[in-house]
């Protein structure tokens, strides 16, 4: 899993198209699904920050999960969240110290960004280019304890 | 892996994986009511019945659970045959009888052209199909605060003792699990009720809304590690705050850049 977010939020403008491409991405029997990323207001004047998933290492979501529905995805390196497990008992929205598991009220699930199977459609719809996928170099890894 | 014949279709499937899952990811529409992902295969509904047979067994026949029975090499399935279907709706007439008012029944009764019972349907029927998928839930998740109790026509899900479950932590996990949303309660401002207990729910420290109950919070932060501080606000809150705190450093390196 060498790609990874670079998001870039002096770019980011808040037009909300990366929201609105997750949706149509997560569409479910015909309907929109609701949006895993948000472009929030940074605190600053004209400053927003996209916001998604982090997919934490020691992710407080899986940890939360009485029945092991979110697992690591090898392929892409997404904590995933399997609906057909989940039992929908919000543990993971409640314990996400990031809230990025969220839910979605008019499918009735609990859902998370799963970089789209490894082609988040967020970034590829980004025009500032505030949000990319891309392939990063590992410079520094986290010192053994 | 094993190879197998589903339908007159040849398919490969991983030895020890159950008929049901294959057959289902063939898309083949087989009707199970008590099958779920997050638990074990429970053979409670009998609906998901098949035709078993193999070359070797001079033209004998089985009739089995396929969410209880594991794939077999040269196996050859038949998942809707006419006598498949004779034995399906002869359960589906007894459902018809224990749950006549229920939506989800009465959909699947007439997809096997059933509209009424042939029995005597029982007096005060309920929701409950007894698929037990609320007690396996709470089971798997480790709280086991209710359980089936009783046999034959007096069966039914219940907390011990039929008095609030001194074991439930209101996680709604038993309720949001049933396919006939025969499991109630009630959410009213910070207050939950279920199985006759009233919980109290956390409240988001900056929007006031309402997260998980404090039970259940207590739960995680005990057993899962979760620190104690994660559940202090909503995720929209959390969100907020990951977005200020980004916003801050941007700003910040930024200007740095610029000096």
């Amino acid at each position: 899993m060498n790609y990874r977010f670079v998001v870039k939020p002096e770019l980011c403008i808040g037009c909300r198209t990366c929201e609105l491409a997750c949706s149509f991405a997560h569409a479910r029997n015909g309907k929109q699904g609701r949006t895993r990323i948000f472009a929030l207001d940074g605190g600053f004047k004209d400053l927003f920050v996209p916001v998604t998933c982090l997919q934490c290492e020691d992710a407080a979501c899986a940890k939360s999960c009485l029945v092991n529905a979110i697992t690591r995805n090898p392929e892409t390196g997404a904590m995933d969240l399997d609906h057909e497990k989940c039992v929908r008992c919000m543990a993971c929205v409640a314990a996400c110290p990031f809230g990025c598991s969220l839910i979605d009220e008019q499918h009735e699930l609990v859902v998370k960004c799963d970089l789209c199977g490894g082609d988040p459609a967020c970034a590829k719809f980004c025009p500032t280019k505030a949000l990319e996928y891309k392939p990063v170099t590992v410079t520094a890894l986290r010192p053994a304890i | 892996m094993v190879s197998l014949t589903i339908n007159g279709k040849v398919v490969r499937a991983e030895e020890g994986e159950y008929l049901l899952a294959v057959i289902r990811r063939m898309g083949i529409d087989v009707p199970a009511l008590c099958q779920h992902e997050a638990v074990e295969p429970y053979g409670g509904c009998r609906l998901c019945m098949v035709e078993i047979t193999k070359d070797s067994w001079d033209g004998w026949k089985k009739y089995v659970t396929s969410c209880l029975y594991p794939v077999e090499q040269d196996l050859i399935v038949t998942t809707h045959s006419d006598k498949v279907n004779d034995l399906r709706r002869g359960i589906l007439d007894l459902f018809l009888a224990r749950n006549p008012e229920t939506p989800l029944i009465q959909k699947l009764a007439a997809d096997y052209g059933l509209t009424r019972t042939s029995y005597e349907a029982i007096p005060e029927p309920n929701d409950c199909i007894l698929c037990s998928i609320c007690t396996r839930v709470c089971d798997a998740m480790g709280f086991s605060a209710i359980s089936m109790v009783n046999r034959g026509h007096g069966k039914e899900v219940a907390p011990p003792l039929h008095q609030a479950p001194p074991d439930c932590v209101g996680c709604l996990a038993c309720a949001q699990a049933c396919p006939t949303n025969y499991i109630t309660y009630e959410d009213v401002g910070n207050r939950r009720t279920i199985w006759n207990k009233q919980f109290e729910l956390l409240v988001c420290d900056k929007t006031g809304r309402p997260t998980i109950t404090k039970e259940f919070a207590d739960y995680l932060i005990k057993n899962r590690e979760i620190p104690e501080d994660y559940f202090r606000i909503d995720d929209a809150s959390h969100r907020e705050e990951l977005a200020d705190k980004m916003g801050r450093i941007t700003r910040w390196s930024v200007t740095e850049e610029a000096k």
